[in-house]
């Protein structure tokens, strides 16, 4: 019984096995391949941490990915000794170069308008920190403007959503200090302690899936606190959740923001394992995907969320190795779609509690049998 | 200047023919259709379908594509929506699934591709129909230039509006429609068949996304995927409106359309719409019902 009772624990126990066994079985490409999907296990994990466990569906989840996304590039493409020397003694990423003004200083500071942001970006702990603390800093004001103003539903969602379109347009916008549509590539590596993260070691791949198995026991540990609990008793009512003197407000702005710094790892983590950041991560069908991919793992399951990113990213991998099907295999997520929010609302993970439950009903039930023959 | 606010009654127009869909389906039954669209998408392949086939000209195209559409959202809510009622944002994921779908079924000329069968007029590349000789170039009125195919959009949305506003004010389906969206189970209580209510208003949002497809296939390239941003616009239109307000659809279609253009002039197009996304949050911030709102209990 006590197995069974904690099969939950051993879920997400069995997971980090898993993870962690993979690289004896895979080659560096693939593993590569695999680190990008766990990136994506921890954005599901992010999304439904606030849809699942608080109620408020972000549309918007791409912003904070995008911004630990951009954060990370920015410090690696000042690491890339390719695209630094092009033309000039003085540190500038390439395509600064090309968009300067004619005769405009080959500096940093001031080569295009505004380029002096990023100065600080020259140490590359300073791509990691702003990548986690800048989204849930503005998670953290979003949160009490929008919290606060007892917004709820479907207008998180548009506010969030409209959100990241207009960040898109900015960024794309921003050609001299963004690279615009063309996003950052041909970034240098993360450097800790002289050990370089190449993309296709075994040691970067490690990097990743031992963050995601921390992301996931963390928010699983953080859903069971106190915290955690009022956080489901808001989504279940927030009313009666304020008129019991919980300050609701709070309790939703603080999940936001911890699943926005969630979501800026995994996309500091993607750019490190990809080498590139691109204004695609803020576009409204990747964070409608994040949401496809919680959906069908389970939204009320942080384990789940992100087993049903890893899942569905892996097969579509293998999917698209077979070029007929590459169209085919959006038609059948519209399909798979429909189908789980219809029949399976709570998801794969919903699925497994369920068998799990109905497996826990029958052992007693026998034991009571017993306990009668005798 | 009165070009730029040309420019900005022809973007509202077209905010609003997407945006005139949305607002009954949404305001009346609750449902964030994602599929909307997509319904513009198909409204335009009908259009092109029309023209290579049937040899109809855009005009005729648009009761057949009111036809058309109407029938899909019909299957969409028997097939799908009407499972959904109550959950909000279900019925958003579930419709962005049957978006993906219908898009494909477009590319994949309904998996006929696979077969090697192909259809004059869908798959995935680029369609486009001719505009009517009548409805090209410009005509001057008081001095300046206007786009000919372009007043007679503004003047084909101030018809649908009006039309819309007739169904929805003037009609028994009208009537029935508005005491839905004010209390559902008050309505049913009274002897309405919700139910059929629902499946005729989305039929009915679903078939003026197809006359609007219609009408930007004169102007725009028609493929798969032209109606995925078209829904986000049309769907900010009737939430800064304030959902369940056709005046309020019309005004925020009007207000949004102009201050993109007015941004659009003063720096690009891109900063005009990124302005048109600041100006939907802070009305949603400010005002969360939206402009204009009736009063609620």
């Amino acid at each position: 019984m006590a197995g069974l009772s904690n099969y939950r624990f051993w879920a997400y126990a069995g997971l980090a096995v898993l993870l962690l066994a993979l690289p004896l079985v895979g080659d560096e490409f693939w593993l590569n391949r695999v680190a990008k999907y766990l990136c994506y296990g921890m954005l599901g994990a992010a999304v439904a941490l606030t849809w699942g466990y608080a109620g408020v569906l972000n549309l918007g989840q791409g912003l904070f990915f995008g911004i630990g996304a951009y954060a990370m590039a920015m410090s690696l493409k000042l690491q890339s000794y390719t695209s630094l020397q092009q033309g000039s003694d003085t540190p500038v990423p390439d395509f600064m170069l090309w968009n300067a003004q004619p005769g405009a200083p080959t500096d940093l500071c001031c080569i295009t308008p505004g380029s002096w942001i990023w100065l600080p970006f020259q140490w590359q702990w300073t791509g990691v920190i702003v990548a986690v603390i800048l989204p849930a800093v503005l998670a953290g004001i979003m949160g009490r403007i929008i919290f606060g103003q007892r917004i709820s539903g479907v207008f998180v969602s548009i506010i969030t959503l409209a959100l990241v379109l207009l960040v898109r347009l900015v960024v794309t916008d921003a050609q001299p200090l963004t690279n615009g549509f063309n996003g950052l590539t041909d970034l240098g590596w993360l450097t800790v302690f002289s050990h370089e993260f190449d993309p296709y070691a075994k040691g970067t791949y490690y990097l990743v899936a031992v963050a995601l198995i921390a992301v996931l026991a963390a928010a699983r540990i953080l859903v069971a606190t106190r915290a955690g609990t009022i956080l489901q008793a808001t989504r279940d009512s927030d009313t009666r959740a304020l008129y019991l003197g919980y300050d609701v407000p709070a309790y939703q702005t603080f999940f936001f923001a911890v699943s926005a710094a969630i979501a800026g790892l995994a996309g500091m983590l993607y750019v490190i394992v990809s080498e590139f950041a691109s204004p695609s991560f803020l576009e409204l069908s990747f964070s409608i995907t994040m949401v496809v991919w919680a959906a069908v793992g389970g939204r009320g399951s942080i384990l789940g969320a992100a087993v049903g990113a890893i899942l569905i990213n892996m097969i579509e991998a293998r999917v698209s190795e077979t070029e007929a099907l590459v169209e085919a295999w959006k038609a059948i997520i519209g399909i798979l779609f429909v189908v789980t929010v219809i029949y399976l609302p709570k998801g794969l993970s919903g699925l497994a509690h369920d068998g799990m439950a109905r497996l826990r009903a029958r052992r007693p039930s026998f034991q009571l049998k017993e306990e009668a023959g005798q | 200047m009165v070009d730029i606010l040309f420019i900005g009654l022809s973007l509202s127009s077209i905010l609003l023919l997407v945006a005139l869909g949305l607002a009954v389906t949404y305001g009346a039954m609750g449902i964030i259709n994602m599929a909307h669209g997509e319904m513009v998408m198909i409204g335009a392949y009908t259009a092109v379908m029309a023209n290579i086939w049937l040899g109809l000209g855009l005009i005729a195209a648009i009761p057949l594509a009111f036809a058309v559409t109407a029938l899909a959202g019909l299957a969409i809510e028997r097939l799908v929506v009407r499972r959904l009622y109550g959950r909000l944002l279900d019925t958003l994921l579930a419709t962005w699934g049957i978006a993906i779908l219908l898009q494909q079924a477009i590319r994949l000329e309904f998996g006929l591709s696979f077969f090697g069968i192909h259809i004059a007029g869908l798959g995935s590349g680029l369609q486009n129909v001719p505009v009517p000789g009548a409805l090209q170039g410009t005509v001057q009125i008081l001095g300046h230039d206007f786009n000919a195919y372009r007043i007679f959009i503004v003047a084909m949305t101030l018809i649908l509006a009006a039309a819309t506003w007739a169904v929805m004010y003037r009609t028994a389906l009208g009537m029935k429609v508005r005491a839905i969206i004010r209390n559902p189970q008050m309505a049913a209580a009274c002897g309405i068949d919700v139910q059929r209510t629902n499946a005729l208003t989305f039929a009915l949002g679903s078939g003026l996304a197809g006359v609007a497809g219609v009408l930007m296939a004169g102007f725009k390239t028609v493929a798969p995927d032209m109606g995925a941003t078209l829904v986000v616009d049309g769907f900010m239109v009737v939430v800064t409106g304030g959902v369940g307000s056709l005046l309020g659809t019309v005004a925020a279609s009007g207000l949004l359309g102009e201050f993109n253009a007015l941004v659009a002039m003063a720096t690009n197009d891109i900063l005009g719409r990124a302005a048109v996304f600041a100006v939907v949050i802070g009305v949603i911030l400010l005002k969360p019902a939206g402009l204009f709102t009736f009063k609620g209990r």
